[in-house]
């Protein structure tokens, strides 16, 4: 019995083995923790799904793998023997550069990139390597199915079959044709001052794929706002302290979400995605989230499940809990799945507005600047109660402008201003 | 005078010349093939390759009434009639040269004779019997070979010392013969040579003979050498030849000594020089290297857009089908295709006693290079085939890829290396594995099992010889 790689949801159809948690001779349980896969953003476990004694390990760290591929063969493990337990605690992940070595083993076809140690081209026949010249095809990106990784003539017609079906459909999720059409030649930057090279993590890949995919396929309209929150943060202050008693930060990326949510249910078309292939808009009734986190490795941006069902407390908890677990790299692919929106708040650092790129296949995506104060008569407003000028938040909202449209967008961030201007103080008592 | 018009002019009418004429004929191109001999078929076929296998074969003949006594069959002594000899190895030659003339008319293909000498990048003026006559040409090809290299110290303009052209023509046998140099010009001579009944000592000034060939291979080589010469000297340096009434007086150092010896003949086979000066090359925009080899791409065409070059007149490895290869990716370049000079596996054979060939990666270079290789070995001692021609000496050994088994290289010495290694070269051309080598089925009992058992032996299965499995 052979444990494959699961399916692990959309855009992601491969990762790279970081750590094996067990060995050959081991006895595993069912839903017992095989190995740890980097993937699309997160390090995600991949389970046993029976009991039994590992026969086999087929994979090594550092492994690029795709899905359906055999993780480890189980023999019979003698039910009822208790499982031996292996490390419980999963070792911190190691970051491993994705970097396909002579392993014959790769994602989309497209992935693809020979490498062989002893600095040899690849193995194929002399008829494979003309035709393969003829074609102007690089051996080099043909996975090679034959012994020793060999091309064969139908690894070449499988290539190009798949080269057309990217002509045909240049929008196959997955595919790196939204990068720069032709990769550019190598510039020698040491010829003028010393550099520094670094291979990009898969991470840094998986990001530059998607915003890529997202800039060239969706028509973004940024509309900016001045959101006045000089009294929302008098409530924040008020409430600050009696939130951390309880244990829960509130911030004010807690207030924006509820408001989101309140703008969201007003304007749900910026509540949906658009399904390219059915010509269909999906209007969705729950509010899911999601929150760029800036980590070390890079934008990783987990999302909030059922925003609208919580009140403001338990979304200061658990928006806490989501960003540690994403900051430590401990985040499940679950919680990277299934947003309805994002949002970007960029406030603590500084700078103003600015233009998100939308996280595809949501619809929008709202950009928060760091908020200052403002002199009241460039506004043309009152100035507040205090007699202080007041304090603005800075917002930019991208959209698909094949979804909504402009009036809609202006109307949504309005929506949006007014729910944190009258943001209601029993929601904030607890 | 109105210059001849045609598509393509090739200079030369070697393994090179003769088959780019031929192939760039077959696609329907004009063409004239230039010759300064009255023979097509250059050196491989007059002084180099086809004599030498001729006289090879001839005296093998001498050993193997000698050995065969050991197996209780009884030959009385052998004698040479030399003239004999040369006239059959010189019928060889004429016929095959026929041929290549043959070929050459069925494909109408215009051969002059003459001295070819570049005016222009697209004119090449040929000084034939008939006088001179000037070739205007879309393309041309230069084929025009290399020629034994022979030191200024050694140029006595004295016949007593021989290149392998003059040792070819079998002017006599020397009682006492020099040969300098331990490549394979040399040792195959030496083998021709010692077993007409001359004493043949041989110097080499490197570490070891048959550079480029793995250790464990030319071993078997230099153990005859070392039975049939009356001695091979490693490290050796010749510092002076001079004559001495009819013999050939050779000062040189020897293991820290320095000797004084007379000798009969020398032959000196010291390398091979390209034939490129006094071609014109300077009328072009032809540009060579220090040593005078035609500077090309992996397409065979020069600095000149008019010209291409093949063979040994570019360098790389002197031998006829690397020519002959080039030949044919030059008429491709020039009729449009796409095929390049790369990754092209050249065989290398030595037509010793015995033989050696390998192909693709040596040992030796892939520890030069770094490369991490495994190397399985099937030594010939377990080889029925071998042990009943009563030749045990020989090994046959695989160069792979430490995480795919592909085969990178094969060396073999022993009988019939030279033709043994085709496989070898396939295999390396097809990206093979050393699984596929131990799954083909290989004719019993026949020294090609050696290549199947050496893959064998690398999974530890062989039949024939016992190998620990791997870990």
């Amino acid at each position: 019995m052979d444990i494959r790689i699961p399916n692990l949801g959309e855009g992601a159809d491969s990762g790279t083995v970081v750590s094996i948690y067990v060995k050959e001779g081991d006895h595993v349980a069912k839903d017992q923790t095989l190995i740890e896969l980097e993937n699309e953003k997160a390090v995600a476990p991949i389970p046993s799904t029976r009991d039994g004694v590992v026969s086999k390990i087929h994979v090594k760290v550092g492994d690029k793998v795709t899905v359906g591929q055999i993780i480890v063969s189980l023999g019979a493990g003698a039910s009822g023997q208790a499982p031996k337990l292996v490390s419980a605690a999963p070792a911190a992940p190691v970051s491993v550069p994705a970097q396909s070595q002579a392993s014959l083993v790769s994602a989309a076809p497209g992935d693809y990139q020979y490498v062989s140690k002893s600095g040899f081209p690849p193995p194929a026949s002399p008829t494979v390597r003309k035709m393969a010249s003829d074609l102007g095809i690089d051996l080099h990106r043909v996975k090679g199915t034959e012994s020793g990784g060999r091309v064969s003539l139908a690894d070449v017609k499988a290539y190009v079959q798949y080269l057309q079906s990217l002509a045909s459909h240049p929008k196959t999720p997955g595919g790196t044709s939204y990068m720069a059409p032709k990769i550019a030649e190598s510039v020698d930057f040491s010829r003028w001052g010393p550099v520094r090279k670094k291979a990009v993590s898969s991470l840094r890949q998986k990001i530059a794929q998607k915003m890529a995919e997202s800039w060239a396929t969706i028509p973004h309209v940024t509309q900016f706002e001045d959101v006045n929150i000089t009294s929302l943060m008098e409530l924040r202050k008020k409430y600050v302290g009696a939130y951390e008693k309880k244990g829960a930060k509130l911030t004010l990326t807690s207030f924006i979400l509820k408001a989101v949510v309140a703008a969201l249910k007003k304007y749900p078309g910026f509540n949906a995605s658009l399904d390219e292939n059915t010509q269909e808009i999906v209007y969705k009734d729950y509010y899911h989230l999601g929150v760029a986190v800036d980590t070390e490795q890079g934008l990783i941006v987990p999302v909030l499940k059922d925003v609208d069902k919580k009140n403001l407390f338990e979304i200061s908890k658990d928006l806490e809990t989501l960003a540690e677990k994403t900051r430590s790299r401990k985040v499940g692919i679950e919680d990277l799945k299934g947003g309805t929106f994002t949002i970007s708040n960029l406030g603590g650092i500084g700078g103003t507005y600015f233009t998100p790129i939308i996280n595809k296949p949501e619809v929008a995506i709202l950009g928060v600047g760091k908020g200052r104060h403002v002199a009241w008569d460039v506004i043309g407003g009152a100035v507040g109660a205090t007699g202080r000028s007041p304090l603005l938040m800075p917002i930019g909202l991208s959209y698909d402008h094949r979804v909504v449209d402009g009036a809609d967008g202006a109307r949504f961030v309005r929506a949006f201003a007014e729910a944190i201007e009258n943001f209601s103080e029993k929601d904030v008592k607890q | 005078m109105n210059p001849i018009q045609t598509d393509i002019v090739v200079v030369g009418a070697g393994p090179g010349g003769y088959v780019a004429a031929f192939c760039a004929a077959d696609k329907g191109k004009k063409v004239i093939l230039v010759e300064q001999e009255k023979k097509l078929g250059g050196v491989c076929l007059h002084r180099g390759c086809i004599p030498s296998k001729a006289l090879l074969y001839a005296t093998k003949m001498i050993h193997e009434a000698e050995s065969s006594s050991a197996r209780g069959i009884q030959f009385s002594k052998p004698t040479v009639q030399l003239d004999k000899l040369r006239a059959w190895k010189d019928a060889i030659v004429d016929k095959l040269s026929q041929g290549v003339s043959g070929g050459g008319q069925r494909r109408g293909v215009t051969v002059l004779t003459g001295r070819g000498l570049f005016e222009d990048s697209q004119t090449l003026r040929v000084e034939t019997p008939e006088g001179q006559k000037f070739i205007r040409y879309q393309k041309a090809i230069i084929a025009v070979g290399s020629k034994p290299a022979m030191p200024k110290a050694f140029d006595l303009g004295n016949p007593r010392v021989m290149t392998s052209t003059e040792a070819l023509e079998l002017q006599d046998i020397p009682k006492n013969l020099l040969i300098v140099g331990g490549g394979y010009i040399g040792m195959e001579l030496g083998t021709v040579y010692a077993a007409l009944g001359s004493k043949v000592v041989l110097v080499e000034a490197l570490d070891s003979i048959l550079a480029g060939a793995d250790a464990d291979l030319s071993r078997y080589v230099m153990k005859y050498a070392e039975k049939n010469f009356s001695a091979v000297r490693l490290n050796t340096k010749v510092s002076k030849m001079s004559t001495s009434g009819k013999e050939i007086k050779v000062n040189m150092e020897f293991d820290g000594k320095k000797l004084e010896e007379s000798y009969d003949r020398v032959l000196v086979s010291v390398g091979r020089a390209s034939n490129t000066e006094d071609l014109g090359l300077k009328n072009t925009k032809v540009t060579v290297d220090e040593k005078g080899f035609i500077k090309v791409n992996t397409r065979l065409e020069t600095s000149d857009p008019w010209i291409l070059a093949i063979g040994d007149a570019v360098g790389g490895l002197m031998l006829a089908h690397k020519a002959t290869k080039e030949a044919r990716i030059a008429v491709e370049t020039i009729c449009g295709g796409s095929d390049v000079f790369e990754n092209v596996v050249i065989p290398a054979v030595v037509f010793t006693e015995p033989e050696v060939a390998w192909c693709g990666l040596t040992e030796s270079e892939a520890r030069q290079k770094g490369i991490e290789i495994k190397v399985s070995r099937f030594p010939w001692g377990a080889s029925g085939r071998a042990l009943s021609t009563d030749r045990a000496e020989g090994m046959t050994k695989l160069i792979l890829e430490p995480e795919t088994d592909r085969i990178l290289g094969v060396g073999i010495a022993g009988i019939g290396a030279g033709d043994l290694i085709s496989e070898g070269v396939l295999a390396v051309e097809m990206g093979a594995t050393a699984m596929d080598l131990a799954q083909t089925v290989h004719p019993h009992p026949t020294l090609s099992e050696t290549l199947m058992e050496a893959a064998e032996a690398f999974y530890g299965h062989s039949t024939h010889i016992y190998a620990p499995k791997k870990p």
